[in-house]
């Protein structure tokens, strides 16, 4: 029965930097992904990270701008540390191996994004993400005797001890089909987020919410939920991310007048506003009908305003994109995009070292809400929250371990879940199909907790969502076999995700008031004397989710109007 | 809407029994994706069908298969293109070559894969002292390793390895691109080390046979293919390693003997690609043998009148004006001035401005 | 057409028999042959992979002779290997003003000049492309019925697919079974067809090498060819010279022959076997020698030899 100090669920950036980080700080480790660790969605992230490096440019302005951008209801204790500690993680990576594009002078070379004052995002092309990714798994190989891997894992439930401590995990080899128990001091989840709630979404077909779920289920409070984001430029017709890499190099928006019609909203930033902003503004356009394409359900984001040479040299993935998936040369034409989902700013809520409430559980990366990014996250920030979260989470869980004794779950946790595994199995061939009821959740997500929202619309989500859990509970699986058994996997996946979107459906309509990604039509003001502070949710049985509040930290920046 | 006709190559190791084909209909656009057809037959008929995928948009490397026996990602290619290049109409899905099959669509990558990866020693090997803030290089540098740091490690390049088809321990396409990912590296203190463990390995750098076949292959425009050309030229080149598979001293003659005859003198390549560069590499020890081996072969030769004595002794050549040209561009070109490489992933087209 | 004509070394060298029967057809279809032979090597991949730039220029200098070969409409080959090796230096001569300059600074003490834009066609590339199958079929006088014949392609000439310009209009990768059944013969599918012969890593890894021509052949023999064509006589030579070897290697019998593209054209424009030097293979091509006398007294050869 595999043991140690630190467990992490999750292999993706936040995993990975936790691993290692532990890992050097003396703990043994075990790294335990469902996926092989470079197909985690960290992969996917694109335009690069933020950090204050450049000479004229200074941490406290990266933090102001972070703060300004998750509309105040960021905690600036954890922003602080997130900004201080970026130059000198970027610096790591790069020393570690990630092949930072440079200026003429050989220095990192940086680029503007959105929601910034300066330029301030370090770049790999538009692959930042993978380059990251694999080169932290680089680091993986080379440090395999302290840190152990289990790729193709999954991970069926926390594993609570008397104390009320997490002490594990139950798990099972995908490949064949073998359950496990995970003996551990410290968890750190660090699997992702649930954008597969949402249909169309930039998130992988793994973004299932497990770890937001698994730590739910256990009793872990899950913060700012009703803040889920939507990107300003995903592909009209099927979601695909178009990095803000793009608009950074200069890109515009165009509606069907041909007009930046982003001077109406954001008179100085313009196109490289915050992404709520700009997602509510193109919404707003298509709404007042002036959209572009079938519908008028689009936008059109216009790259040829930028040398070819430069694109095809920094922005060459979505060159392919819009070859490959839209059929557009977007060095010729402008290409059609829209408002997609694209992040959850919520998730299991943490301190600045990735600590939950429930002693031994630690979270980094998406699936964690520590919480920098507050009810909008700024462009290129993700992958700074995994890095620097998912390290302290690390250095933190490392060394908590050494105090404590290797914990023994019983027995009795692994026959819980292989029962439950069993059960899904038997089902009767009666009920819905899983991909049905998932595709149902997705569309109603889409359309009633998006870039607007309104009393009715989440009243009608949370009546669909109720009945899908209900469904969920027959729905059957085709396959019956032990060896890459997917489709039992996609029955568990489906229960997670019913609950992130419950979570995201209560919170939102809890909050009455729009800040951040959170617009209400019935509620449109900030109304920061009343709703400053964070949604809670907790787990009641079977029953409603339970809600409570706590305070957002404020440090140096007091509340303001925020204008771009 | 249009409906496509996917064939799929099932296999489930729990049953007893072989692999066996599968057809299913779907209903989608003509420019959707192959995956998205099987995920349709997978979400509508039939959850065991298996296949590993995530991101959809070719950026995370799951879904390598072959389609009409050709390795692609399934989210990379389109139903329409797909049915087009297919024999009968009907798109054919199987798992990737050169590695086993786990289930369906699913192969054992790491069996074959990452154990190769792992072979190349791949991380950085950073240069001392590390320096306080970034290390200051050139700035094309990062563009030229950001070629191979595009690979997703998907495989498809693996799966058609026609290297690998007959010699199964060769390191193969993705593994030595990875390996030029640090030699192309100026940040990396290894390179020498590096490039010779590569050239003197039997299935290293100099077991490609270079038939651009993980160029076609590749989703993402690695071109492995040229990746291990560039680091035979550092390894012959830059570093003078003479490895024991011949493979510097092959390249050497030939180079050499086109500058001396401006025309290939095959009848002294091959002595010289064992012995060395030089006229008596054939009364080498080490030429002996090999040569000895090929001795029935080129009797057989001569007996067929293929090849004449005079055409051995006397090898064609060009006129002298023309071989005196031949040798002025070498000594322009090939001398001891640092090498020009022009790239065009790195410069782009002229066109492309 | 008159076309500047290059025959590249190994057509010269070891192979003397595909230069040999190019030159005999070449009249039969109106191919005006103005050899450039004052051209080098196209290098064949290993001067690219030793410099490229030495690559680039020694080609630019073989493709400014070309241009400067008078009433020509373009430059052919008859060799994979050349077409794919010059393939690849032109591109990156095309790509770029600059880089053309510095390589045609190189070549100006000669006189020459490299300017972008040849076409470069391998012999198969024209046949199907400038001559076309129609006319093709027109000048056949011994058609190839009964003969089935395995289309072997040789890397060079059909990846990568962009630089070598194939496409859905041009499809290039099909070109060899379109010919043989333009001449009358069965077309082999067999799963070699457009692998590697293995002759590159011949001195350095033998055995890969001669595991991959023997495999093909072997693939080719259990298909029921009675014969190979490739456009590449470094193909020819791992699949026909070095035949015995790779027979040693694979451990079966094989005894495949293995035709050069002209040779079997040229069977079918009606020239006997030995006008066309068949019997300097390694492999004898008995079968396909059998089948040309049994089937050549229908043809008044005097007729065929004229054209």
């Amino acid at each position: 029965m595999p043991a140690h100090d630190v467990l992490i669920i999750g292999a993706g950036l936040a995993g990975q930097r936790a691993a290692l980080a532990a890992a050097q700080a003396g703990a043994s480790v075990a790294i335990m992904s469902k996926v092989h660790p470079v197909r985690s969605h960290s992969v996917a992230a694109a335009g690069g990270i933020n950090a204050a490096i450049a000479i004229d440019d200074d941490w406290t302005e990266h933090a102001y701008d972070t703060v300004k951008g998750s509309d105040f209801l960021g905690d600036q204790d954890a922003i602080e540390i997130m900004c201080s500690e970026a130059p000198g993680e970027a610096m790591h990576l790069e020393h570690i191996g990630v092949t930072f594009h440079r200026n003429e002078k050989g220095e990192l070379d940086l680029r503007a994004f959105g929601g910034a004052s300066k330029k301030r995002t370090a770049y790999v092309a538009d692959i930042t993400g993978q380059a990251i990714l694999h080169v932290l798994y680089e680091q993986l190989m080379r440090h395999h005797l302290t840190v152990e891997r289990f790729e193709e894992w999954f991970a069926t439930s926390l594993i609570l001890d008397d104390a009320g401590h997490c002490a594990g995990a139950v798990a099972r080899d995908i490949r064949t089909g073998t359950m496990e128990i995970f003996d551990a001091k410290s968890v750190i989840l660090a699997n992702g987020g649930n954008g597969q709630c949402y249909k169309p979404t930039t998130n992988a077909l793994i973004c299932t919410g497990d770890g937001i779920a698994q730590a739910y289920r256990i009793g872990c409070p899950i913060m700012d939920m009703e803040m889920v984001q939507y990107h300003p430029t995903t592909l009209a017709e099927n979601g695909f991310l178009i990095t803000e890499g793009a608009r950074g190099e200069g890109a515009h928006l165009l509606n069907s007048e041909g007009k930046r019609f982003m001077e109406k909203y954001a008179p100085n930033k313009m196109e490289l506003a915050s992404r709520d902003i700009v997602s509510r503004a193109e919404q707003t356009e298509i709404n007042e009908g002036r959209g572009v394409g079938p519908g008028g359900q689009g936008i059109f984001l216009d790259i040829t305003v930028v040398p070819k040479k430069r694109v095809l040299e920094a922005l060459r993935e979505i060159v392919n994109i819009g070859r490959d998936f839209a059929g557009t040369d977007i060095t010729r034409d402008p290409i059609m995009i829209r408002p997609g989902q694209h992040y959850i700013m919520g998730g299991v809520k943490t301190d600045v070292d990735g600590q939950t409430p429930i002693p031994g559980l630690y979270a980094a990366g998406e699936v964690a809400c520590v919480s920098v990014h507050g009810g909008n996250r700024l462009g290129a920030n993700s992958l700074l929250d995994t890095l620097i979260f998912g390290r302290r989470s690390g250095e933190h869980a490392a060394q908590r371990g050494g105090e404590l004794a290797m914990p023994h779950a019983p027995v009795s946790r692994l026959r819980e879940d292989t029962d439950m595994i069993a059960a899904i199995l038997d089902r009767p061939h009666d009920g819905r199909r899983i991909s049905e009821i998932k595709a149902e959740l997705g569309t109603t997500m889409n359309e009633y907790a998006a870039v607007y929202r309104d009393e009715d619309g989440l009243a009608t989500a949370h009546d669909v969502v109720h009945r899908l859990k209900e469904e969920a509970a027959s729905a059957y699986v085709d396959d019956r076999g032990t060896v890459f058994n997917q489709d039992v996997l996609g029955a568990l996946e489906l229960g997670y995700m019913l609950d992130c979107a419950e979570m995201t459906i209560v919170s939102a309509i809890d909050r009455k008031e729009s800040r951040g990604a959170q617009y209400r039509l019935d509620y449109p003001e900030r109304l920061d004397e009343e709703w400053l502070k964070h949604i809670n949710v907790t787990r009641n049985g079977d029953g409603e989710p339970g809600l409570s509040y706590s305070d957002v930290t404020i440090t140096k920046w007091q509340p303001e109007v925020r204008k771009y | 809407m249009a409906e496509f006709t996917l064939r799929l190559r099932r296999y489930d190791p729990e049953s007893g029994e072989g692999p066996f084909w599968e057809e299913h209909t779907i209903d989608l656009e003509p420019h959707r994706s192959v995956l998205e057809g099987i995920l349709q037959a997978k979400d509508r008929f039939d959850g065991s069908i298996g296949i590993r995928c995530s991101c959809r948009a070719a950026i995370c490397g799951s879904c390598g298969v072959k389609i009409n026996g050709q390795p692609d990602l399934a989210c990379h290619t389109h139903l329409e293109r797909a049915k087009r290049r297919s024999k009968d109409g009907i798109i054919e899905v199987e798992p990737m070559g050169n590695m086993p099959v786990i289930k369906d669509l699913i192969v054992d990558m790491e069996a074959v894969h990452w154990k190769k990866i792992r072979r190349v020693t791949p991380w950085l090997i950073a240069k001392q002292p590390v320096p306080e803030r970034e290390y200051i290089v050139p700035r094309e540098t990062m563009v030229d390793v950001t070629q191979s740091m595009a690979c997703i490690q998907c495989g498809a390049c693996v799966s058609d390895c026609l290297s690998m088809e007959v010699d199964p321990e060769f390191i193969g396409p993705a593994a030595l691109a990875k390996a030029y990912r640090f030699v192309g590296d100026p940040r990396d203190a290894q390179h020498r080390e590096r490039l010779e463990d590569l050239a003197e390995d039997p299935h290293g750098i100099y077991d490609c046979t270079h038939c651009f076949q993980c160029i076609s292959a590749c989703p993402k425009g690695v071109a492995p293919m040229n990746q291990i050309m560039r680091l035979r030229r550092r390894a012959g080149n830059d570093f003078h390693i003479e490895d024991r598979n011949n493979g510097e001293r092959h390249e050497r003659a030939f180079v050499s003997l086109i500058k001396r005859n401006g025309l290939l003198d095959e009848a002294e390549l091959l002595p010289r690609s064992y012995g060395g560069d030089s006229a008596l590499a054939k009364f080498k020890p080490s030429a002996a043998a090999e040569l000895a081996s090929s001795l029935p072969v080129i009797a057989r030769a001569l007996l067929r009148r293929k090849l004449t004595p005079a055409a051995v002794l006397k090898p064609h050549k060009l006129p002298r004006a023309d071989r005196d040209q031949i040798k002025r561009i070498y000594d322009e070109v090939d001398g001891p001035d640092e090498r020009v490489e022009f790239n065009i992933y790195i410069s782009g087209k002229d066109e492309d401005r | 057409m008159k076309v500047a004509y290059w025959p590249g070394c190994v057509s010269r060298g070891f192979t003397p028999e595909l230069h040999g029967s190019m030159a005999q057809i070449a009249p039969l279809l109106d191919i005006e042959l103005v050899a450039l032979d004052r051209a080098s090597c196209c290098g064949a991949g290993v001067i690219a992979e030793h410099n490229p730039e030495l690559a680039d220029t020694l080609n630019a200098r073989t493709f400014a002779l070309a241009q400067q070969a008078e009433g020509t409409a373009l430059m052919m080959n008859i060799c994979s290997t050349c077409q794919g090796s010059q393939s690849e230096c032109q591109e990156r001569l095309d790509a770029s003003a600059d880089y053309r300059a510095r390589i045609n600074a190189t070549l100006a003490d000669e006189g020459l000049t490299y300017e972008k834009g040849l076409t470069n066609k391998n012999f198969l590339w024209l046949l199907v492309e400038e001559i076309g199958l129609d006319a093709l079929r027109e000048r056949v006088r011994r058609p190839l019925t009964d003969l089935r014949v395995g289309p072997f392609y040789g890397c060079y000439i059909v990846r990568p697919a962009d630089r070598l310009g194939i496409d859905d209009a041009r499809p290039r990768e099909t070109y060899l079974g379109q010919v043989i059944e333009a001449l009358g013969g069965t077309v082999t599918d067999y799963a070699g067809t457009h692998k590697c012969c293995g002759f590159p890593i011949i001195t350095m890894n033998k055995d890969a090498s001669l595991k991959q021509a023997g495999r093909h052949l072997g693939d080719a023999i259990d298909a029921g060819a009675d014969c190979l064509v490739t456009p590449c006589p470094l193909c020819h030579l791992n699949l026909d010279l070095q035949q015995p070897l790779a027979e040693r290697t694979v451990g079966r019998d094989l005894g495949m022959p293995v035709l050069h593209l002209p040779q079997l054209v040229g069977l079918a424009l009606g020239l006997a076997p030995d006008q066309l030097g068949l019997q300097r293979h390694i492999v004898k091509p008995t079968a396909v020698i059998d089948w040309t006398t049994a089937v050549v007294g229908e043809i008044d050869s005097a007729t065929a030899a004229g054209g």
